[in-house]
């Protein structure tokens, strides 16, 4: 009965991380006949390993597939056994589950087809559209200013984060002197918390390809780079071999489909430097230098790589382009807000039920994110806050989750679109550590060419560590007040502008956060380590000495099996929370 | 096994091997440098004289590349890798805690130091691998983890030395198995 059984299986970094590969094995020995394809990453990180199943006409899409519920999926499909509703995310017989409702809810174009397709197979590509937007252009007679207005008219904003509009940029680089001009795609997604672009460069680098060819050809260039961060072993893979695929279909060289216009792409793999993702930093790195930003102008559409004329789009903008040139720039324009058009893809990630990738029209709110996609908290926990924009954005609180997704709406509350990076903050987070951990993040990725972001960081990262250690004063956070100021007015690229806005918005909408932390020495989500203290609670401890075991310091001491001897000596303690973590009876308390 | 032994052989031929395939102009040097990396997991300093002699990659930016990439490291690593994530969500869900634990279990000490005494296992720190919603998730020889606790990471940890003969030359939470194969060699 195997014999038409078709197996999907979600293979992106996720799917593999979560355990696919062997659940690939085991399924392969219980259905020797089946059919096994494998696609990207479908975007529903939290049901990885995601299977799906069809047979006799009918289809079922199972979640959270490990090697010891697999049995259960098995015997259904030989008829053996009842249907396990906890693994069904969907089937061709039922209606809407909760689950599914992650993916209905979504309006998917730059992830169209994410987790639809095998990203390395040219014919499946083909057969869902892929190339044809770049051949209506080529063959339809479209002249480079069509194929910018056609953009201009759907008014997609870089995806990237600064939201500059696309066609502008490309009109720039179009009326630029100089050959010959470049086209760079940044797949430098540096930002911690944020995987929209490598889900898309290797779930579907073909679509990135097409972009970049549309965005080559409406400018003029003629050779192109694919930046792509080294971190990403997958995308790179998949990447590389969609190129070659688009070589020997004519895509990519010289004369695309018999027209006299000419591109081919080169990897560069990203190094390992958050700056990079600034464009003249990028560039540099490009050239074989250290990343470091330079001054604008000249802008890289005049002056970019080499010197010649560049443009540098992001993943998720070029994505989104040839879907534009098939469907018209008009039908982009009629998702979203006035001033924010189309789609925006986030990574949705944190104190979430449902984590993973998520597109929607600009315009939903916040909350609806959170909500009817994410499904709410995981812990049960109120939800406090959702970081956007990594960190160069900033925290948005609960009381302003109705907020649209919009740039201008983004904008006014502090935080930033940035390039989709959602990470959610239930009861149990502290804002306080939250600032510090990306104030570090953005000292050691400051290039260190402005004073202010080299030591300035450096200053806001020592007085950020002082108040979380429990020994911060009020002037302290007048100190924090002023430098971020500072910081932002005296640095030359995003990443010094926009390094203080997480202590910014979390003092803007948390202060009585920092308030607790300095005054009361006392920290409310119960995360510091120099404000919290670990005790046994005698009458739930049994006794079994796991906490001992696991405790790096040896500061945990009893007889075995005799509960009431057990103690923590507060001296040794470096309240790393091990002993709480592997503590069964949830007898240790930090607080 | 020292630390001093974890120096690399560089074969000279390999490194000439790279110049040609990737290039000698100023705009090779990166991939160069990854190149040596990925072959030895550090760049040893007779591999970066090599390429200086064989490109028009001077000094200044041979090295100032190389200490300015967070991939590029100058020291030799143990003949393994730990890479835990610190990315936001990983962070948010308690990945010190996994450092933490696999330093315990390998026994260092030192802040400054990231090789066990052994050579046996190097921990690196690394921003996000982007599998935020698996978090906090670490890589073993670039073999992903998921969903980890502090314990979680050091019992893959000793799951993975007991594969390889490694001995982990600090203490787990596991009970004394490890101590007593340390006797046994």
């Amino acid at each position: 009965m195997s014999g038409d059984m078709v197996i999907t299986m979600g293979e992106g970094t996720c799917g593999i991380a979560a355990g696919a590969p062997e659940v690939t094995k085991l399924l392969k020995e219980r259905f020797p006949e089946a059919t096994f394809k494998a696609v990207g990453c479908i975007g529903m990180c939290h049901l990885e390993v995601m299977v799906e199943i069809a047979t006799g006409g009918k289809s079922w899409l199972w979640g959270n597939v490990n090697k010891k519920n697999l049995p259960k999926i098995v015997r259904f499909h030989r008829g053996q056994g009842d249907l396990p509703e906890a693994m069904l995310i969907r089937s061709s017989d039922t209606r809407e589950t909760e689950r599914s409702q992650y993916l209905t809810r979504q309006t998917r174009i730059a992830l169209r087809n994410v987790g639809e397709l095998n990203p390395t197979s040219m014919e499946q590509f083909r057969a869902r559209d892929g190339y044809s937007a770049i051949e209506k252009v080529i063959k339809g007679g479209m002249t480079p200013e069509q194929v910018i207005d056609e953009v201009r008219i759907a008014a997609i904003r870089g995806r990237g984060g600064a939201g500059f509009p696309t066609a502008v940029k490309w009109g720039f680089a179009r009326g630029a002197q100089g050959e010959p001009k470049y086209l760079v795609c940044n797949g430098d997604e540096g930002d911690p918390g944020a995987f929209m672009d490598r889900s898309l460069l290797e779930g579907d680098p073909h679509s990135v390809i097409e972009g970049m060819l549309i965005a080559a050809y409406a400018i003029g260039a003629s050779k192109g780079y694919a930046y792509i961060r080294a971190e990403y072993p997958l995308a790179l893979k998949h990447f590389a071999i969609a190129m070659d695929d688009a070589r020997k279909a004519g895509f990519l060289g010289h004369n695309i489909l018999g027209s006299n216009f000419s591109f081919d792409i080169k990897i560069k793999e990203g190094a390992g430097a958050f700056v990079c993702g600034e464009e003249t930093a990028l560039l540099a790195s490009i050239e074989g230098q250290r990343g470091m930003p330079r001054i604008r102008p000249p802008f890289p559409a005049i002056q970019g790589v080499f010197s010649k004329p560049t443009i540098i789009n992001n993943v998720e903008t070029l994505a989104n382009i040839p879907w534009i040139l098939k469907n018209g720039g008009a039908a982009y324009a009629r998702i979203g807000t006035e001033k924010s058009r189309g789609t925006k893809v986030f990574a949705l990630a944190g104190a979430i039920k449902r984590g993973g990738l998520v597109e929607v029209p600009m315009g939903m709110t916040i909350r609806q994110v959170l909500e009817e996609i994410g499904g709410g908290s995981a812990s049960g926990r109120p939800l406090k806050a959702v970081q956007l924009g990594g960190p160069s954005g900033g925290c948005i609180p609960e009381s302003l989750f109705d907020t649209i997704i919009d740039y201008d709406a983004i904008n006014a509350t502090g935080a930033i679109m940035g390039s989709g990076g959602m990470v959610v903050m239930d009861s149990k987070s502290c804002m306080v550590d939250l600032a510090r951990f990306f104030l570090e993040f953005t000292q050691i990725e400051s290039c260190g060419k402005c004073t202010f972001c080299r030591i300035g960081t450096l200053r806001m990262k020592e007085l950020l560590t002082k108040i979380c250690d429990g020994s911060g004063t009020l002037e302290d956070i007048a100190t924090l007040e002023e430098l971020a100021e500072r910081v932002k007015d005296a640095s030359l690229c995003g990443l010094g502008q926009t390094a203080p806005n997480p202590v910014l918005t979390t003092l803007k909408y948390f202060r009585e956060e920092y308030l607790a932390h300095v005054t009361d020495k006392r920290c409310p989500g119960g995360v510091c380590k120099g404000l919290i203290t670990h005790t046994i609670l005698q009458d739930k401890c049994t006794g079994c000495s796991i906490c001992d075991r696991y405790c790096p310091v040896n500061a945990i001491t009893g007889e075995l099996k005799k509960p009431n001897t057990w103690v923590i000596d507060q001296k040794i303690c470096i309240n790393c929370g091990m002993c709480v973590e592997v503590c069964n009876p949830d007898a240790i308390l930090a607080a | 096994m020292s630390k001093a032994s974890l120096e690399a052989t560089v074969d000279p031929e390999k490194v000439q091997g790279w110049i040609t395939k990737i290039g000698s102009d100023t705009s090779a040097a990166v991939p160069l440098l990854q190149a040596i990396q990925s072959e030895y997991g550090y760049l040893p300093r007779k591999a970066m004289n090599l390429v200086l002699e064989g490109t028009e990659i001077n000094a200044s930016q041979l090295f100032g590349v190389a200490t300015f990439y967070a991939q590029f490291r100058l020291d030799p690593v143990g003949r393994h890798m730990i890479k835990v994530c610190h990315g936001t969500a990983c962070h948010v869900q308690g990945a010190d805690r996994l450092n933490t634990s696999l330093r315990h279990a390998l026994g260092i000490e030192n802040p400054k130091e990231d090789t066990a005494s052994n050579g046996s296992y190097t921990i690196e720190n690394v921003a996000c691998i982007g599998c935020c919603s698996l978090a906090p998730v670490m890589l073993i020889d670039g073999e992903a983890f998921p969903n980890l606790k502090g314990a979680d990471a050091q019992r893959h940890l000793v799951k993975h030395a007991k594969s390889k003969g490694e001995i982990l030359p600090g203490q787990t939470g596991e009970g004394d198995d490890q101590s007593a194969d340390e006797k046994e060699k």
